[in-house]
């Protein structure tokens, strides 16, 4: 077969793969496409209070400027980011070098260590909001146990947002655990035998070795839960629904009870636009970041 | 829309006109008149919805009809409908509804369809379209249509401990001072159990807030303003928050009616403010049930002027069959099944069934059942359906409300400063068109 005719086969079979595999790309590109571009119109639509709907232009972004609420939970939802991403990844990086280490734990040990982020978030929202109750949860009734004074826990605007963050970090750091014990797996042994002859000791080879090298996983992991906990939602609106007061409306949360409890969609549109762009910033500073690390 | 007094028991014109029209055509009457088809009813998993809804194999008999029940927790239904209405489908035929809460706003989307024309053309001989509580329909009624029909009646009533009172020395609390007084004697003789609890969760608070609000003698608006910071608004501000941050349990603040019920019905609280409809919830178990006293919320200045609202049942504007919906409508809230609702403890909307022999026996099986009766009595002949702001924007009103209660429990304003900021926002929210 001459080249030429060997192009053209090869051409041929391009092609009719790509009329095989057209629709299910299209089907897959305007189940994504259709959401996003019908969200960006909703954020230009106004509606008033019956549903009544008109062109606004850019007014509901020009509101998100002068909005209180809007930046009170950017705040939060910064905050209760940065807590429980920090807590996450450190007892994430702990809990998997306890997991890599201990080679006898039992199968059964194991599994209850990662079962957490197996339970669904509105189970484990209710479970903890049991627990957390100030007057019949378990915490107070252990703190007072010990001679400890008790917590409102949720109830209180100070600590409602530590609480949350470590419910989410209860379930989710068994996930960054399991993410970190995989890029143990992988590390290479040379380096460790060669740290072993040179006489390094285990905190040394850990901090000059193990940690450098697993960046890369690390930032992986932090960029699966920084998705994540932007978003965060379930377990706000089971436990507290954004309160006491507003102590722990996150972005999500009122851009929810702005669209479906007050019925504004095009202002929430507007919000859930901004915070998916905040989602997407992150995203693309922690690519930039795993770059850097890679090895 | 001014406090819907119950006590106007009028009929109203509009419904005895349907009520004559109705007569009219009952004679042809026939329940399997649309038997094959399929009607969709988005239902609240509260006790009067999960109530009605174990009689559905009923329905499906009498009419040939099938239901296909969607059934949510409140909120999530509530964020259903919203989706299905904003896209104008068919989906949902028949739902649950609060007229208090989202009846001028859901009336002015265009999401009720009219029941004052249905119900005039197709409704049964004994469907009794006069007997049901003519205050709850008007409650239902807007720009002259009858956008839902009522499937209950309840507000939020004082549960309270007879043995701890007696322990204590306490006599019933008659007036809001009595209650607060007696919150305080409580406190002083047993520490171990939390004196008074009501709503304190934001967006539940308007529900409790409003009965002391009205009995005190307060109003919400005052010549087309936000009154809040009015002496009477303040007093109910002071006076809420100071019982729940002095005699509340701690984390009050997320306190809605599934935490104030198992506070109760665990024996942790002496006194209660919470639904009538809790009644069942409170008496799971059988430990309350012979230490419980029942009443409405003690009088104020203004003397007792309840909290009393109702659950509705509406047709969904954008429903292709109406009229099929129209019959499970009439069929859910038709003296026969409102009678057998009361007997799971669903307080009838229909005076009737209130006095029927079989109710009456039931209510007389145990004593704290005859107090819910009276207290529901009270409801009845005295409340205002008032819950929050009357404007269309009702839901987002009980935000504010919500927040200076929360921010005065909190300590984290003064009254003064609470209630400048919530009419400050409330006036904006009055102003939305």
């Amino acid at each position: 077969m001459s080249d030429a005719a060997a192009t053209l086969t090869q051409d041929r079979q391009r092609l009719e793969l790509s009329a095989l595999s057209a629709p299910a790309v299209i089907f897959t590109v305007a189940m994504i496409a259709f959401p996003v571009v019908y969200t960006i119109w909703l954020g230009f639509q106004s509606f008033s209070s019956t549903g009544k709907q008109s062109f606004a232009g850019i007014a509901n972004y020009s509101k998100l400027a002068s909005d209180y609420e809007f930046w009170h939970g950017l705040w939060i939802t910064i905050a209760l980011y940065i807590l429980a991403l920090v807590l996450q990844l450190v007892f994430g990086v702990w809990l998997a070098l306890v997991l890599f280490h201990a080679k006898r734990l039992p199968g059964i040990v194991r599994s209850m260590f990662i079962s957490p982020f197996m339970m669904p978030p509105v189970v484990a929202g209710m479970m903890w909001l049991v627990i957390l109750d100030p007057s019949l949860g378990a915490a107070n009734y252990i703190l007072q146990s010990l001679g400890l004074p008790p917590s409102e826990w949720l109830a209180s605007p100070t600590w409602v947002i530590p609480t949350v963050a470590l419910i989410d970090s209860w379930q989710w750091t068994p996930y960054v655990a399991l993410i970190v014990l995989g890029g143990l797996q992988s590390l290479p042994p040379s380096v460790y035998e060669a740290a072993q002859i040179d006489g390094a000791s285990p905190f040394k080879t850990f901090q000059r070795i193990t940690l450098p090298l697993l960046l890369p996983t690390i930032v992986t992991a932090a960029i699966l839960r920084s998705v994540d906990l932007l978003r965060f939602f379930d377990i706000i609106y089971i436990t507290t629904q954004g309160g006491p007061g507003n102590a722990s409306n996150t972005l999500n949360v009122y851009g929810f009870r702005v669209g479906f409890e007050f019925f504004n969609i095009g202002y929430a549109s507007a919000l859930m636009l901004t915070l998916t762009a905040i989602v997407f910033g992150a995203v693309l500073a922690f690519n930039r970041l795993r770059g850097a690390v890679a090895w | 829309m001014n406090a819907r007094m119950f006590a106007a028991r009028a009929a109203l014109p509009v419904v005895a006109a349907v009520a004559v029209g109705a007569q009219a055509h009952a004679a042809d009457f026939d329940w399997k008149k649309f038997q094959g088809k399929t009607v969709t009813f988005l239902a609240n998993n509260n006790p009067v919805g999960l109530a009605l809804l174990t009689y559905k194999a009923d329905f499906e008999k009498l009419t040939g009809m099938t239901l296909k029940v969607d059934g949510y927790q409140e909120q999530q239904m509530r964020q259903r409908l919203v989706t299905v209405m904003n896209a104008r489908s068919d989906e949902v035929d028949v739902f649950m509804t609060l007229p208090s809460r989202e009846g001028e706003q859901f009336a002015a989307a265009g999401w009720y369809a009219d029941l004052s024309a249905m119900s005039k053309n197709e409704a049964a001989a004994e469907y009794d379209l006069a007997g049901l509580s003519q205050a709850l329909l008007k409650a239902g009624t807007f720009n002259g249509k009858l956008t839902s029909m009522p499937m209950n009646i309840e507000g939020p009533i004082l549960y309270y401990r007879t043995d701890i009172l007696k322990k204590c020395g306490v006599e019933k609390p008659a007036t809001i001072k009595d209650l607060e007084a007696a919150a305080q004697k409580i406190k002083a003789c047993d520490s171990t159990i939390t004196p008074f609890v009501s709503r304190g969760l934001k967006p539940a608070v308007a529900y409790t807030f409003s009965n002391m609000l009205h009995n005190i003698g307060g109003t919400y608006m005052a010549n087309g303003k936000s009154n809040l910071c009015s002496p009477k608004g303040k007093q109910t501000l002071d006076t809420y928050s100071r019982l729940l941050r002095e005699y509340g349990p701690p984390g009050v603040v997320n306190y809605s009616f599934q935490q104030i019920s198992a506070l109760y019905r665990g024996g942790r609280a002496a006194m209660s403010f919470e639904s009538s409809n809790e009644l069942r919830t409170v008496m799971d178990g059988g430990e309350r049930l012979k230490d419980t006293g029942l009443a409405p919320f003690p009088a104020g200045e203004a003397g007792q002027v309840p909290t009393a609202i109702g659950w509705g049942i509406a047709v969904s504007a954008y429903s292709r069959q109406p009229e099929a919906a129209w019959y499970f409508v009439q069929w859910a809230t038709s003296p026969e099944i409102q009678k057998r609702m009361a007997l799971q403890g669903i307080a009838p909307p229909r005076p009737a069934v209130a006095n029927d022999p079989e109710y009456r026996k039931w209510i007389d099986a145990e004593p704290v059942r005859k107090e819910w009766q009276a207290a529901l009595d009270v409801l009845a002949t005295k409340g205002s359906s008032e819950v929050g702001y009357p404007i269309v924007a009702n839901p987002q009103s009980r935000e504010f409300i919500g927040q200076a209660v929360q921010d005065l429990i909190l300590k984290q304003k003064t009254v003064d400063q609470a209630c400048a900021e919530a009419d400050k926002a409330l006036d904006a929210l009055i102003a939305q068109k």
